[in-house]
């Protein structure tokens, strides 16, 4: 290109030259004019030419930049793609009646906020088969503990000091190869399909303002554990199947049953004995009606930090059975659970006598266990402009259903009865509002009433 | 050259810890005046754990024998002359225990005996349930239940009815159901009265441990994990005092107490049934002062925690002892001239005066305990 234009600057040189010779003779000088024009208008054609050419340039370079700049958000946009974020929490508000003691049959009345709980949620899918998922949950406020300066102390002290109460933890972080829909892996600390809360946990899958009671004086709600389990879903059938880690009967108590057993007070989880989980459900509980059925199984004994203390298995077993319909404006949803305990008397008496362990007044453990839960509501959105869901609610637990010897105290055997409302300003915001009354199969322990509000959110990324 | 150079300074390094370490055996620069005492301890730890703890848990064990015994007799034979025996040794049984208190501490507390035999409210609906619902109670089915059916209130509540007009039951009024519940009650309560004696002269758990008695007479020996040394024994001894002075001021006594006589909540009071609180209060603080003393009550003088007191402030050693005289006064005043019991006293204007005066001699031995007593530990040369 350069060497055209400099071809160019030199003709007209010449041009200005010849010219000024050619001046003498006519004809001589209508030869180098005629000459000089044919010169000319090829250098024109030329330029043209040229200038065609470096618009074309231009253009491609253009076209160049565009390519790139596109690449670039492709490539950018693909990472956040695989990358997700979830988050849901709840604050509430109850007042309950409460008795100060074992002897007391007067209840008091006592109102309470609680940051119940605040999850965050991260995933990341590898590829298309491969993904993880990790989620934190911090309750009540999250926990701390801070040293302090006290200068105004003796000569001045540092103190350590607990600043909240609360609790962080992990509930669950799992990696997951999914090949195909039908079947699928997945590894880690991953939630048990046992119990309707593990499935339907953030607050506009439940109408009541806090999860369902009769679940969390039987097992552990959201219950996750260390382990391995398979998945999939075929023709609307969905089914899971996990090896996990067991329970530990030293922490079992009379007024949840195996709940506390769950290990979470140690750095290391005991694995000597392993438990087995399955479910089945034909329909998706968390889309709208399904029904459900699931089988936990799984010995005790050798997880006990001091396991000479229990020579029986200890062994549990908890059937659940559960059903949801919803449709339209209509929501029902209902669970049963069945648990058994063998060496329940033989846990109770290692539990009183292991030197340390403290399970205070509440060593006794029932053989059977039983709880349920109905929750019905109506969505009135379907029939007036407001986003309200009325319910009604029931919950029941008896921890001590049957015991080895002798009869079971009916103190624990609860009854909560319950109607409220759910309002959803946005989809994402749930404000719920609950009273009900809570009874206790004992006649000379009166029933009681409670009252609920709470706001609950979730979304995701 | 290197290894040679880290060699040399090492050597130097252990010659130097060595001589710091072996500053007990060496006399040649005598101690600086650094304000400190001296005491030696082994005679005070042997005769506090011999003749104080381990007597009165063995004192416990053989009232606990007598406790079943007399159960038993009632149900064979149910006299109201064997009703008020069984009450007696009750309250027999009741004073080693109450006393015991000062040194809750060691196996009482590890082995979970403590809420066993003294659990404390009763739950009363519990109790006429499992008396209702079964029968022929054996001791090894009332292990199983829970804490707050059995122990010492549990016995009490059978053995005196409900409290509230008087202390005295007709033995017409103690159903078959009851005597045998009492029974089972008393043999449970028997085994783990046992199993606190054993845990101090035999083995701590039950299992292949050394017995506690041996530990704490023995600190800082190598397979001692419990005890590193004598200011670890002394400490959990004074803090033993001082737990039990702030349970019964604060908590035994003020608790029921109220703000007020309005206020005032005789379902908190223990020992109710039997009228047993005043007794039972002045005998934790008569256990203080066991400890304090190094003996029993009327025993020949031995050492106890007032010697050690006595090296480091002569002055505060008999200021406490007599802050310990004055608050076993104070509580056992309470009753005032008529012999009222704990229960009316609180819901009583002048009980309630001779109460917050009781209170006040507490608070005023917990505070010469909490911060005259204990920083002496301090000024203790080991």
């Amino acid at each position: 290109m350069k060497t055209k234009l400099s071809l160019l600057a030199l003709c007209i040189a010449g041009f200005s030259c010849t010219s000024a010779l050619a001046a003498s003779n006519p004809a001589q000088l209508e030869q180098a004019i005629a000459k000089q024009e044919a010169e000319l208008n090829k250098l024109k054609h030329d330029l043209a030419e040229l200038a065609a050419q470096q618009k074309m340039q231009q253009a491609e370079q253009e076209k160049q930049a565009e390519v790139v700049a596109t690449t670039n958000k492709v490539l950018t946009e693909s990472k956040w793609s695989k990358f997700s974020f979830k988050s849901y929490g709840s604050m509430v508000y109850t007042s309950d009646e409460y008795y100060q003691n074992v002897q007391d049959t007067s209840p008091e009345r006592r109102g309470r906020f609680d940051l119940e709980r605040i999850v965050t949620e991260f995933g990341y899918q590898f590829n298309d088969e491969w993904d993880m998922e990790v989620e934190i949950e911090y309750e009540h406020g999250g926990t701390g503990t801070a040293l302090e300066y006290d200068g105004f102390d003796e000569f001045g002290e540092f103190e350590t000091e607990v600043e909240a109460g609360g609790e962080v933890m992990i509930e669950k972080a799992e990696l997951r190869y999914r090949p195909n829909d039908a079947f699928g892996v997945k590894f880690g600390n991953i939630h048990l399909p046992i119990g309707l809360t593990s499935i339907l946990h953030k607050p506009n899958q439940y109408l009541t303002v806090q999860r369902h009671r009769s679940e969390a004086a039987m097992l552990p709600a959201v219950w996750n554990e260390m382990g391995v389990g398979i998945f999939g879903e075929m023709a609307n059938f969905h089914y899971q199947a996990q090896v996990v880690s067991g329970l530990n009967s030293e922490y079992f108590r009379t007024y949840d049953w195996i709940a506390s057993g769950h290990q979470k007070r140690f750095e290391h989880v005991n694995a000597d004995e392993l438990a087995y989980a399955v479910r089945l459900d034909y329909g998706n509980f968390k889309q709208g009606s399904a029904v459900g059925v699931a089988y936990y199984y799984g010995n005790t004994s050798d997880n006990r930090h001091k396991s000479n203390k229990v020579s029986g298995d200890g062994t549990v077993s908890i059937l659940a059975i559960s059903g949801a319909f919803v449709q339209g404006p209509w929501i029902l949803r209902g669970q049963y659970l069945n648990g058994t305990l063998s060496d329940a008397d033989a846990i109770t008496q290692a539990n009183k006598t292991t030197p340390g362990l403290k399970p205070g007044n509440f060593a006794q453990l029932g053989s059977e266990s039983e709880a349920f839960f109905v929750e019905a509501g109506v969505d009135l959105s379907h029939f007036t402009p407001v986003p309200i869901t009325v319910f009604a609610n029931i919950d029941y637990s008896n921890p001590l259903a049957d015991v080895d010897t002798g009869t079971g105290s009916k103190r624990y055997e609860n009854t909560w009865t319950s109607i409220g409302i759910n309002y959803f300003p946005i989809p994402e915001i749930v404000i719920k509002a609950e009273a009900g009354r809570q009874q206790v199969a004992m006649s000379s322990i009166p029933d009681t009433n409670f009252f609920a509000l709470g706001v609950g959110y979730q979304f995701s990324l | 050259m290197k290894q040679l150079k880290y060699s040399a300074v090492a050597i130097a390094l252990i010659s130097t810890l060595a001589a710091c370490g072996g500053s007990g055996s060496d006399d040649t620069t005598p101690p600086p005046t650094d304000n400190k005492f001296e005491f030696a301890a082994t005679e005070m730890i042997t005769n506090l754990t011999d003749d104080v703890i381990i007597s009165g848990y063995s004192t416990l064990a053989i009232k606990g024998e007598e406790m079943f015994l007399a159960s038993q007799t009632l149900v064979a034979n149910k006299t109201q002359a064997n009703l008020l025996a069984a009450q007696e040794a009750w309250k027999a049984a009741r004073q080693p225990w109450e006393q015991g208190e000062s040194h809750i501490f060691g196996p009482v507390d590890s082995l979970g005996i403590d809420p066993h035999l003294d659990s404390w409210p009763l739950n009363t609906t519990d109790l006429k349930t499992v008396l209702t619902d079964n029968s022929g109670f054996s001791a090894d089915t009332i292990k199983g239940w829970n804490d707050d059916v059995q122990g010492f209130h549990t016995m009490e509540y059978l053995l005196f009815g409900d409290g509230v007009a008087d202390n005295q039951k007709d033995v017409a009024d103690l159903t078959m159901s009851e005597a045998e519940y009492l029974m089972g009650l008393s043999e449970v309560f028997r085994d783990y009265t046992k199993t606190l004696d054993d845990s101090w002269l035999i083995s701590h758990d039950g299992q292949t441990g050394k017995a506690y008695g041996e530990l704490v007479k023995n600190p800082g020996t190598a397979d001692n994990t419990f005890y590193a040394s004598q200011v670890g024994v002394i400490q959990e001894l004074v803090n033993g005092m001082i737990g039990i002075v702030d349970e019964v001021g604060n908590g035994k006594i003020a608790d029921p107490f109220g703000t007020s006589a309005a206020t005032a909540d005789t379902s908190k009071v223990e020992s109710q049934y039997s009228w047993n609180s005043l007794t039972d209060f002045s005998d934790n603080i008569i256990g203080v002062r066991n400890v304090y003393q190094g003996e029993l009550t009327g025993a020949s003088d031995k050492q106890g925690i007032i010697d050690f007191v006595k090296a480091g402030d002569e002055a505060l050693a008999l200021r406490v002892s007599s802050e310990i005289d004055d608050a076993i006064i104070k509580i056992q005043a309470i009753k005032g001239s008529n012999n009222m019991p704990f229960r009316q006293a609180i819901a009583d204007a002048e009980g309630r005066v001779r109460i917050q005066t009781a209170v006040d001699a507490l608070s005023k031995l917990q505070a010469s305990l909490e911060s005259d007593v204990v920083p002496l530990l301090n000024k203790w040369k080991v």
